[in-house]
């Protein structure tokens, strides 16, 4: 069954296309990226998934059916914008969410307990929202939008602003709920972290969907025409070099996507006459570098 | 309906925890108390004193009549002073009075020393020539205490009646008779006793202050609520729960219900208070006339319409504006047709048919004030389809506002930062 689809659904704010006739699903217990740089309409399109806004035009269905509100208990939200009451006490704050997605007052405390002990907040549950730091709020965020043990999860920049200790407990236990069947989306502009997640993404820019299916598919459609290095000495081989299409230095190493054509063998003897090679490896391009060469693409 | 009471259940309980509801609490009600009860207290304490006067006239007779007149009407007052009221709500005064026949410009002189070497606290100078002028003077330190001095001037008035009407022959019983003051009540054509304009204006100044005071405090809360969720940012959380219309809805009701509760507590507590204070100004006669279950039920009734309207209209002005600043420049905005209704309603009291009254009776946003001082005038004459169209308008306003601001908050979060103008605003509400 197909958790969520859309099927050309378009969306605009007076003169402005926020989402161009945009078709994607997510079959049940898949992992989906919802890619795409600021301000290309991922948030827009979340937002009429969950019935905040109403498309201009196209379908979306809901756990198979077309959207209709009682929909709304089964799927948890984490919003790009997160918010809690400040002068509210953290347990209460999540009693009551938990209460507005049909739970009892019970039946939430003690999920609200257990969630808050396995993300490691549990001493904090009687305090105010304001006396928390941005981490610790954005883990209780995390909390009200799983407390109701919700089918979908719709997750809005979910490790934006937390330490890579938190980053990976959240992993973890989106690892975890994967494993349970559940289905997730990821909103995001930042492809490192989501490329260990995802099963599918779909790439959009200004409204668009420029590129969308399967990872693996995806990333092997573009071969393994990459070249990762790793040396010491002279670097001057990366400019007007015609094996070189593109490069990224980042320091410890580069990765270079070789030119249409160009053998990888020619460029490993050019580096290894004029500098130390360390590492020097072939490989598919990265979600980042496609998104990054896609994207560019289309605003061309 | 049931996120509605659980969104509502949740403004309720923060809001009544939180420590400024309780301040306010105790605090409004001590206030009260120090405004209503302790100045009657000041006032009792400060008039236990006697003040020493004489009464200047060429003529004994003229001089004695003033005097006893002067002593009558504190005995009059007297009689009276275990209770804490005499007939006017005024502060007996004691005057011991000595009179003089003494009447040369030396003698005035010489009284005027006195008095500003506060040997005397004061003196009438009645001569014939102030007499026939009607205008005497009373020469004292205290020229300012004019409540003392106008019942002096009525006493004195009085005492030179009486003494024009001794000098034509007649007996003091006739005087009596003659001088006994004349009530005249109106009465409507059907036989009724048509209400004193004074009684209702009393009791609706009481419904416009409670009203005011109620949505002034609770309708700008139920704004700032409102202006909270969105600096907050939360509602993005909320509205993938609830639909804007249930948050609005359980919004205006849980704050409402804490106006609602306060006024309670205070109602229950100053309501001894308030006793006192009517007792003591001597309005208990014209509060117990007022006082008419039926019209009591219309005052809970137009005061929970209005109150409800209000908070839905400071709702409405919640959802649009961005900050505190221009939230408390849009307050007047929201109290202008409370207002206007103010400066209509003596127009009212004296023309409760007038197409005005009407019109301002069935619109909303006056409705609540303009239609109660119609039901309390008109004393049952007010036709009940009236009444009928004026409540239902109000419930479909009610009903009306909180759609219109559930679209206008709701499209305003997609927005936020910038300030929307009116147009804006418009085609914010026809956004799906």
């Amino acid at each position: 069954m197909q958790t969520i689809e859309l099927k050309n659904v378009c969306k605009s704010y007076d003169q402005f296309v926020a989402v161009n006739n945009l078709s994607f699903s997510i079959a049940q217990g898949g992992v989906f990226g919802l890619l795409g740089p600021n301000g290309a309409g991922k948030t827009s399109t979340i937002r009429m998934m969950i019935g905040i806004t109403v498309p201009d035009s196209g379908q979306i269905n809901l756990f198979g059916k077309p959207f209709e509100r009682k929909s709304l208990n089964k799927v948890g939200y984490l919003p790009e914008e997160r918010g809690l009451y400040k002068k509210m006490k953290i347990i209460e704050q999540l009693i009551f969410l938990g209460e507005l997605h049909g739970m009892s007052a019970g039946d939430a405390r003690e999920k609200a307990i257990q969630w808050a002990k396995r993300l490691e907040i549990d001493a904090w549950l009687q305090k105010k929202v304001e006396e928390l730091s941005k981490g610790m709020q954005q883990k209780i965020q995390f909390i009200a939008a799983l407390l109701h043990d919700p089918d979908f999860i719709i997750m809005d920049e979910p490790f934006f602003g937390l330490d890579p200790v938190n980053a990976t407990l959240l992993k973890d236990v989106m690892l975890d709920l994967k494993k349970q069947g559940k289905t997730i989306l990821f909103s995001t502009h930042r492809m490192d972290q989501v490329e260990k997640l995802c099963d599918s993404i779909c790439l959009i820019n200004k409204g668009n969907a420029v590129l969308q299916g399967d990872l693996k598919t995806i990333k092997s459609g573009y071969g393994k025409s990459n070249v990762q290095i790793e040396y010491e000495g002279n670097g001057d081989f990366l400019e007007k070099n015609p094996l070189v299409g593109a490069y990224n230095n980042y320091g410890n190493y580069v990765e270079v996507r070789l030119a249409p054509g160009a053998d990888a063998q020619q460029l490993l003897q050019m580096v290894a006459a004029r500098s130390r090679v360390n590492k020097f490896e072939l490989m598919e391009p990265s979600l980042e570098e496609i998104f990054i060469n896609t994207v560019g693409k289309s605003n061309a | 309906m049931h996120n509605i009471f659980i969104i509502a259940k949740r403004e309720y309980l923060e809001r009544v925890r939180s420590r400024s509801f309780v301040i306010m609490t105790f605090f409004i009600p001590a206030l009260m108390l120090g405004v209503t009860v302790l100045p009657t207290m000041l006032m009792q304490r400060g008039s236990n004193e006697t003040k020493h006067m004489v009464v200047v006239a060429v003529d004994r007779e003229t001089a004695e009549m003033i005097r006893s007149r002067i002593e009558q009407k504190q005995d009059q007052q007297g009689s009276a002073d275990n209770q804490p009221s005499s007939k006017r709500g005024l502060p007996p005064t004691h005057f011991s009075v000595d009179v003089s026949t003494n009447a040369a410009p030396a003698d005035r002189e010489a009284l005027t020393q006195k008095v500003n070497q506060k040997q005397l606290d004061g003196f009438l100078w009645a001569t014939p020539d102030a007499i026939a002028a009607r205008k005497l003077d009373f020469v004292t330190n205290d020229t300012s205490s004019f409540i003392e001095n106008g019942i002096l001037g009525q006493t004195v008035s009085d005492a030179l009646r009486r003494h024009a009407l001794k000098a034509k022959g007649l007996q003091e019983s006739d005087i009596d008779a003659a001088l006994r003051p004349v009530e005249v009540e109106p009465v409507s054509p059907k036989g009724k006793n048509a209400p004193d304009p004074q009684k209702m204006f009393i009791a609706t100044l009481a419904m416009v202050m409670v009203m005011y005071m109620t949505v002034l405090l609770y309708g700008i809360n139920v704004m700032r609520s409102i202006l909270e969720e969105k600096t907050s940012r939360i509602m993005e959380v909320m509205l993938s729960i609830a639909t804007s219309k249930e948050m609005m809805a359980g919004k205006i009701l849980g704050v409402g219900a804490v106006g609602l509760t306060q006024v309670g507590i205070w109602a229950a507590a100053s309501a001894a208070f308030a006793g006192y204070a009517v007792v003591a100004s001597g309005m208990l006669k014209q509060v117990k006339a007022a006082m008419n279950p039926m019209l009591l039920i219309y005052f809970v009734v137009f005061f929970l319409l209005g109150y409800v309207l209000y908070s839905t209209l400071c709702a409405a002005v919640g959802s649009m504006v961005n900050s505190e600043q221009e939230a408390q420049q849009m307050q007047f905005l929201v109290m202008m047709p409370m207002i206007l209704a103010v400066i209509f309603i003596t127009n009212i009291f004296t023309h409760p048919n007038s197409s005005i009254a009407v019109f301002g009776s069935l619109f909303p946003f006056t409705a609540p004030l303009v239609m109660f001082s119609r039901i309390a005038m008109q004393a049952g004459d007010t036709p009940g389809w009236q009444i009928g169209l004026s409540i239902a308008l109000m419930l479909a306003t009610i009903y009306g506002m909180v759609w219109l601001c559930g679209r206008i908050y709701r499209v305003g979060i997609l927005m936020y930062g910038k300030k929307p103008n009116l147009p804006e605003i418009m085609k914010w509400i026809k956004y799906a």
